[in-house]
């Protein structure tokens, strides 16, 4: 009977799903019935209603590994590729091997566990795919160079596969991209005296994400700040950019990656 | 400046519209190539005077270091121009490509471009010097190769960052090209048929780069438009 149960629930995936967006992610999917695969390099702790998976994202032969061990699990009706991480500080100063890395866990990881679960029928018909961008896809982001083209990257990934995948699964691919959120990536990387009041809960964003994906929206931007930002940065790219400098990189007192 | 010699870096300039580049350059500019053929391969194609230097950036720390040593070899305290034109791509069915494909995209178009950028911005900050990253007007999104689009969508989004954040010390710029006549659509295992004999000519393509590079500006799409306008006789000269 438990067997019949498993089988019928909704799979849902979720990577970097120990913290922040992803957690918030995780768990609404859990409340909604899904049966979760969280995915991240630290433990969850516990007490999470998901199962948890350990994986370097930045290490080829891990995410290979967990390609093989995820087709056997899957296939996944919710699919988010979430995890990521940062590199703040003037470009010259954080090591390549930081840069390298944030290529890899944002970018790359992404794109072969999307392609891998693709190439192996682990992705369900009718199905949800949502990859987590930023904001900053809408400008540029001075102070976090390789961290805006790692999302950049992601988004028209993202745009690349949403007809082929359609048509090939019936799963319709969506990008989010979500301003500041009150995370703990986010305090760590944020300059010194930034209000964390004003960044959006990420509960709420996780919320209002996944509803505009049931909608099989294409572009997401969680809240009316961000799609203000969104719009801005898309009717004058160079002057928003100028004022993320200001606002950003002008402020800058240390390098954190 | 226009009228003296400059220092050039350029990647993947042994075939297409590198090399194109490369021709137009090399007797007025002192230029050094970095390339994934063996000397054996690259030498009898470059013109006479060029520098070459074997850098595959399937391994973008390895060829960052290789083109470093070879700039110090030359001698070069500065450097005027960086063009990061070398690219790959592989064309497939259903937006569904191998891990391989897409670890090499990005590594060749987009980690190793990052990681080239931050080594040689000591060279380049000294001359005031340009660094110029090629693109694709595929940088939207393109479903006949996903990673190709997403590593030169990477390359605009870096270009932007680096453009505010270097600005009064090296002009950062990405420049889009269009459908161009080289191998590059047969060597990502695609044949575009009859629509080639329209794709711009890549001495063409060459020219209105030159102009681009010289400008400075950014973002610079060059496609139709420029090129039924003449852009490649309009172009201005580095
Ligand atoms: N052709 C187009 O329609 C078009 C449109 C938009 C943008 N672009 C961009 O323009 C640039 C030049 O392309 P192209 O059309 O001139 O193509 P191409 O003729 O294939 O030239 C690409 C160059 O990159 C080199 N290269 C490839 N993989 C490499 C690696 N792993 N390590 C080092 N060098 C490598 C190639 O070396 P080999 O000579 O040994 O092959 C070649 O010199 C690329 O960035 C491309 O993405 C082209």
């Amino acid at each position: 009977m438990e067997w019949t149960a498993v089988s019928a629930a909704r799979k849902a995936l979720v990577t970097g799903a120990s913290a922040g967006l992803g957690r918030a992610f995780a768990e609404r999917l859990a409340a909604g019935g899904h049966a979760v695969t969280g995915i991240d390099r630290d433990a969850a702790g516990a007490d999470v209603p998901f199962d948890h998976l350990l994986c370097d994202l930045a290490d080829p032969g891990a995410v290979d590994a967990l390609i093989a061990e995820l087709a056997a699990r899957g296939p996944f009706d919710r699919v988010i590729l979430n995890a990521g991480i940062s590199a703040t500080g003037r470009f010259e100063t954080i090591p390549p091997e930081a840069h390298a890395r944030l290529l890899a866990v944002n970018t790359e990881a992404p794109m072969v566990l999307t392609a891998g679960l693709a190439a192996a029928g682990a992705l369900g018909r009718g199905g949800r795919l949502i990859f987590v961008s930023s904001l900053s896809h809408f400008t540029g982001y001075p102070g976090a160079a390789s961290y805006g083209a790692s999302k950049d990257a992601l988004a028209a990934y993202a745009r690349s596969i949403r007809k082929p995948f359609e048509k090939a699964f019936g799963v319709s691919v969506s990008v989010a991209c979500p301003g500041p959120l009150r995370t703990d990536h986010a305090a760590r990387h944020a300059p010194e005296g930034t209000d964390a009041k004003k960044r959006m809960p990420p509960d709420e964003a996780a919320r209002r994400i996944l509803a505009d994906a049931e909608r099989g929206r294409a572009m997401i931007t969680p809240g009316s700040g961000a799609a203000m930002f969104a719009l801005l940065g898309r009717l004058a790219p160079g002057p928003v950019t100028s004022a993320m400098k200001r606002i950003i990189y002008d402020k800058l007192d240390r390098s954190v990656f | 400046m226009t009228g003296a010699r400059r220092r050039i870096v350029i990647t993947g300039g042994t075939s297409g519209i590198g090399l194109e580049l490369v021709r137009r350059l090399s007797g007025r500019h002192d230029i050094l190539v970095a390339g994934r053929r063996e000397d054996a391969d690259a030498l009898p194609v470059l013109p006479d005077g060029v520098r070459y230097v074997h850098a595959p950036l399937t391994d973008p720390e390895a060829a960052t270091q290789a083109i470093a040593e070879a700039i110090l070899k030359a001698g070069w305290v500065k450097l005027d121009n960086l063009v990061l034109n070398a690219g790959t791509g592989f064309a497939v069915d259903g937006g569904i490509e191998t891990a391989g494909q897409i670890r090499d995209t990005l590594a060749v178009n987009l980690t190793a471009s990052a990681l080239l950028a931050r080594a040689l911005f000591p060279w380049l900050d000294k001359a005031g010097g340009t660094l110029t990253f090629v693109g694709s007007v595929a940088y939207k999104g393109q479903g006949l190769f996903p990673a190709y689009a997403a590593s030169k969508a990477g390359l605009h989004g870096l270009a932007r960052a680096l453009r505010a954040e270097w600005a009064g010390r090296v002009a950062v710029q990405v420049v889009h090209p269009g459908p161009t006549r080289t191998e590059m659509h047969q060597k990502a295992g695609h044949d575009p048929g009859r629509l080639r004999t329209i794709f711009i000519p890549a001495y063409s393509m060459a020219a209105m780069l030159e102009g681009v590079i010289a400008a400075r500006r950014s973002p610079v799409t060059l496609s139709f438009g420029r090129y039924w306008t003449g852009g490649a006789a309009w172009s201005g000269r580095l």
